[in-house]
């Protein structure tokens, strides 16, 4: 166990949720892991497609009332221990949504939040020291 | 034997990845980043509060005076803001270090206040915000400056009228 743990902790898994983003902050997510410029990839980290997969889960968008059920059963499938970043200013406060009916951000009234990177987009090396701290958070919890 | 080239190309280059989290990485001179606030040389027009997109800064009435409140955690760095600033009391600097722990949320702030003062010749109660450059007919001395900052907005005005008539 205590070698696993060690192996895991070089290695973690990142799983994006789109909690009715704009598009902006996703699209500053896969520079960050798909361009060599930025290469998250040198941190361990992957991108993976389950949630059952994840260790670092990044949320974009300020959780709109549709999305809402989804997201919150999805993060359910996510296997503990998990770290959780939210990217940009919608899911940290609400952004410019806030107030909206349509919107239940911020999102931390559902979901314990561990690091945030604010930001409209925040930029690819700020997020890349935000997956940098939840790393950190992540060492932690194993 | 093409890619040979290409090799020895981009042994000489080196890699074309940013060296950021282990190094240094660029950032553009006119990155908008972190706010900040400057008191002395903020008119209290409140043109910031009114165009800002992400409902980020906020006035409020203090004891003291008039509290500048920036949240950056609601900040779309969009530089509205400094754009309508008459004075430059609001800037944006090309600082993008903002991500933080969960602990820190609220502390995320930029932070100031405008005194509330006794006016030097009437005794009424005013805020020392930074005088019009209107109110002079030519460039001000810091001196001047502080000066018209110790009256209320009436005394300001009758002191520039009898400045520029005599």
């Amino acid at each position: 166990m205590n070698l696993i743990s060690r192996i895991s902790a070089r290695s973690p898994w990142l799983y994006r949720i789109n909690a009715g983003s704009c598009n902006g902050c996703d699209v500053e997510l896969a520079t960050t892991a798909c361009i060599p410029r930025y290469d998250v990839e040198r941190l361990g980290c992957k991108y993976c497609g389950s949630p059952r997969h994840a260790d670092i889960v990044l949320i974009t968008g300020p959780l709109t009332v549709r999305v809402k059920d989804k997201v919150l059963r999805l993060y359910g499938e996510i296997p503990d221990p998990k770290v959780t970043v939210a990217v940009g200013i919608c899911p940290i406060s609400g952004g410019v949504f806030r107030g909206s009916y349509a919107v239940c951000a911020p999102i931390d009234q559902y979901i314990p939040i561990d690091v945030n990177v604010p930001g409209c987009p925040p930029r690819p090396q700020a997020i890349l020291e935000g997956v940098a701290m939840a790393i950190e958070i992540w060492k932690e919890r194993l | 034997m093409g890619f040979l080239g290409v090799l020895i190309r981009n042994l000489v280059a080196g890699p074309s990845t940013d060296p950021f989290p282990f190094g240094e990485t660029f950032t553009p001179a006119t990155l908008r980043g972190r706010v900040e606030y400057h008191p002395a040389d903020c008119v209290a027009c409140r043109a910031c509060e009114q165009v800002c997109v992400g409902g980020a800064i906020r006035f409020d009435k203090t004891p003291e005076g008039l509290r500048f409140l920036l949240w950056h955690d609601s900040c779309t760095f969009c530089g509205l803001c400094a754009f309508y600033c008459p004075t430059e009391g609001i800037t944006l600097t090309d600082d993008w270090h903002l991500a933080h722990p969960q602990s820190r949320k609220f502390a995320m702030v930029e932070e100031g206040t405008i005194p509330t003062i006794r006016c030097a010749a009437c005794g009424a109660q005013a805020l020392a915000t930074a005088p019009a450059a209107a109110l002079f007919d030519h460039p001000p001395t810091p001196a001047e400056v502080e000066e018209m900052r110790s009256y209320c907005p009436r005394c300001r005005r009758k002191v520039a009228a009898e400045r520029k008539a005599s």
